[in-house]
């Protein structure tokens, strides 16, 4: 084990894949001779040279379709779109084309591709740089989402995304890239599709993603002063979501919190909780709290910000609600 | 292909003969399954007999006044008034389920059940109710939100609600047994009978009643043919009486309820206001916390004539009435040891601790239509003081000499009492 940032084990991640494999390569916006904005590629253009990490214009339409036809073609691309913000300009190749090709060639294509982003606020980055748009392709049946919080995670992830045949978005936060943890050392691959306990508890499941499993967290040890064992549940993967921890933590729990930093309509809390109805109605002893960012723009003033964040407070609160 | 009926289980396993007392049906007539259509005496009890299934009634073996013996044969009923010969056994047919099979099952409405009274409860504590027959409607939610929680729900099988008889009560589906009798057209006179009884203790006033107005008598639930099953407290009894009561889909009903039915009455007055033309209680519960509640112990428990017979003999003023044949016919009734177990389990949802477990006079109160309340000085069952709980509009009609079942000791009187409150009501 050793300890490191996230970005570093991001970093180490991609340099474990591009040994191991020459047909993974890298290229977005300022990501070779810069190093990316939040350095998660530093050094690997010296290391691995020009043509396996690019530096590119920025257009991110251009850039995922030829993550698409990169992929499509026999290569393993890694495509970093420098904020989330911006998924809507990679909207079309990713769900007319990168979702969909597999399907209309009767499974003669594979899409190895990985589209890496950052999103989420906390840092006064406005309207235009601090959303969380999970929603928007974990909506998209044939794309894969994942969001790890750990290191361990986010390295054991990210290489098990490289090498997966179908497309996969893989969404970090911004307030991530800094946080230290162990991380196993070695050609360790944490699979996509399986959620993790973070705490263990009986009161209540809380499920979260990204940042938010940290507010989770949080939220878990104001809860524990109240004599509430609530269990934090990180699912890691958005889609495929792993059912069977969801199912056996609220038959366990009987309460379920759902959390995400978007938007609370027709958002990825919403997708959760319907789940939940769908397939633990009976287990339920409560309804099912959801604990979201308002439906409004990120305010650039930092106090209104993380006012409208969702966080620990938030989310101890909806647990309190419904264990009342 | 013409199917036979005879007294069947109506007769009684103590009976060997009946008197034919009245045909209500004639060769030729068409004929629907549980309708009525022969009358015989048992043991001095008028019991009607139903058709068994629907048909043309082709044939009377057994003309009124003839005494035939149970297992006899008093009719056929075919295809058409010349099908006459019968080729499937009476019994087998006689011993069909009454309920239906799950899949046809009819689903029980809770339509227009006012929103107030539905439970609030969350879905794991439903379902942990339901596995573990735990009646909600005697359990309090903790929860600001009124929600019943899994929390409230007792924590072991020795909780109260679960270690009571009703645990044990197996869940029968199916909606009451409903007998439809008398004139085709008018506004009908609905029967709620008492506590350990059923349908049938309203013959005495349903054979004169019935030539000018459809009668309708429904058995609660774990009386009679009724389906068996936990009802929970008072208000789930109601509730199955209303749910009854709408599936009849009756634009007006003249409404008689005798002692736990005279509370179910009060209670569904309350709360279909507008479907009643008259209300008629014959000594009703839930007007006072008295009970005579080693009667509930003993009638429910009785398995013996010579048991039985002791505690029917408290329900008259006069107990001449109560013969070796009305105690053998009543017996008869109460024959099926699970028609008993579920009585006693009912009476301790509903009379907990030997006790009313419901206050009606307020119900009593906004009754609006006319009504009358009908006592015998002589009750031992139930006080008929508590009659004097009724506002000033409701008659009160109190019977010297007369106990606890006005219908049986006073059936003249009851008619006219009735006819009266009819004649007065506006339909």
């Amino acid at each position: 084990m050793t300890m490191m940032r996230y970005a570093e084990a991001l970093n180490a991640a991609l340099r474990e894949e591009m040994l191991s494999d020459s047909s993974v390569w890298l290229f977005g916006e300022d990501i070779g001779r810069y190093g990316g904005v939040f350095k998660v590629t530093k050094g690997l253009m010296d290391e691995f040279g020009e043509s396996r990490v690019r530096d590119t214009p920025i257009s991110e339409q251009a850039l995922t379709a030829m993550a698409v036809t990169a992929a499509m073609t026999g290569t393993k691309p890694v495509l970093e779109i420098m904020f989330a913000d911006f998924m809507p300009l990679t909207l079309d190749a990713l769900v007319n084309q990168a979702s969909v090709f597999g399907y209309l060639w009767e499974g003669q294509v594979e899409m190895p591709m990985v589209l890496r982003t950052q999103g989420g606020g906390g840092v006064g980055t406005g309207a235009q740089h601090a959303k969380c748009l999970d929603a928007l392709v974990a909506h998209v049946p044939g794309i894969k989402v994942v969001a790890p919080v750990t290191a361990a995670d986010a390295k054991g992830l990210l290489k098990a995304a490289i090498r997966d045949p179908q497309p996969v978005v893989f969404l970090e936060h911004k307030l991530l890239y800094n946080m230290r943890s162990e991380v196993p050392d070695g050609d360790e691959l944490v699979p996509i599709g399986k959620a993790r306990t973070v705490v263990d508890g009986s009161d209540i499941s809380i499920f979260a993603t990204s940042k938010m499993v940290i507010e989770a967290e949080g939220a878990a040890k104001a809860l524990a002063k109240d004599g509430i064992n609530a269990e934090v549940i990180d699912l890691r993967t958005l889609r495929p979501l792993d059912l069977d921890a969801i199912k056996t933590s609220i038959a366990k729990t009987n309460h379920a919190i759902v959390v995400n930093e978007g938007w609370t309509f027709g958002g990825y809390a919403a997708e959760l909780s319907a789940t939940i109805m769908d397939y633990c109605f009976d287990d339920l002893d409560a309804a099912v709290g959801r604990v979201a960012m308002p439906d409004m723009p990120i305010p650039y003033s930092e106090p209104l910000e993380l006012a409208v964040l969702p966080n620990a407070a938030k989310i101890a609160t909806a647990a309190r609600t419904a264990l009342a | 292909m013409a199917i036979s009926f005879t007294v069947g289980s109506a007769g009684g396993e103590y009976m060997e003969a009946v008197v034919v007392l009245e045909w209500h049906a004639s060769v030729g007539d068409m004929v629907t399954e549980g309708e009525t259509i022969v009358t015989v005496e048992t043991a001095k009890a008028a019991v009607d007999v139903e058709a068994p299934c629907d048909g043309t009634l082709s044939s009377i073996l057994a003309e009124t006044g003839a005494e035939i013996a149970v297992s006899e044969m008093l009719g056929t009923i075919g295809t058409s008034v010349d099908d006459t010969e019968a080729v499937v056994s009476p019994q087998e047919q006689m011993d069909e389920p009454e309920t239906s099979t799950p899949s046809d099952a009819p689903i029980r409405s809770t339509k227009n059940w006012p929103a107030g009274d539905r439970i609030i409860v969350s879905p794991a504590a439903r379902r942990a109710a339901q596995t573990r027959d735990i009646n909600l409607a005697q359990i309090d939610a903790s929860s600001p939100s009124g929600r019943i929680k899994l929390r409230d729900l007792p924590t072991d099988v020795t909780g109260v609600s679960v270690a009571s008889p009703i645990a044990t009560i197996p869940r029968e589906i199916g909606p009451l047994k409903v007998y439809r009798s008398g004139a085709k057209t008018g506004v009908p006179i609905v029967m709620l009978h008492g506590f350990a009884s059923d349908a049938q203790s309203w013959s005495p006033v349903e054979r004169t009643l019935s030539p000018r107005h459809p009668i309708i008598r429904i058995d609660l639930p774990n009386h009679g043919k009724s389906p068996k099953r936990p009802i929970g407290v008072f208000r789930g009894l109601a509730r199955e009486v209303v749910e009854a009561f709408d599936e009849l889909e009756l634009e007006r009903a003249h409404l008689v309820g005798h002692s736990l039915g005279g509370a179910c009455a009060l209670s569904l007055a309350d709360i279909r206001p507008r479907k009643l033309a008259s209300v008629t209680l014959l000594a009703p519960g839930g007007l006072g916390p008295e009970i005579n509640h080693t009667f509930l112990d003993g009638i429910t428990r009785a398995s013996k004539p010579d048991s039985l017979e002791q505690w029917l003999k408290l329900m008259v003023a006069d107990d001449r009435l109560i013969g070796r044949d009305f105690v053998m016919a009543a017996m008869a009734s109460r024959s099926d040891p699970a028609l008993r177990v579920a009585q006693q389990a009912m009476a301790e949802e509903v009379f907990p601790d030997g006790t009313p477990g419901f206050d009606l006079r307020a119900a009593l109160d906004r009754l609006d239509c006319p009504a009358r309340i009908i006592w015998g000085k002589a009750d031992r069952v139930l006080p008929w003081r508590n009659a004097l709980a009724a506002p000033g509009r409701v008659g009160l009609h109190l019977l010297d000499r007369i106990g606890h079942v006005p219908q049986l000791e006073a059936p003249e009187t009851v008619i006219d009492i009735l006819k009266s409150v009819v004649a007065e009501a506006i339909t």
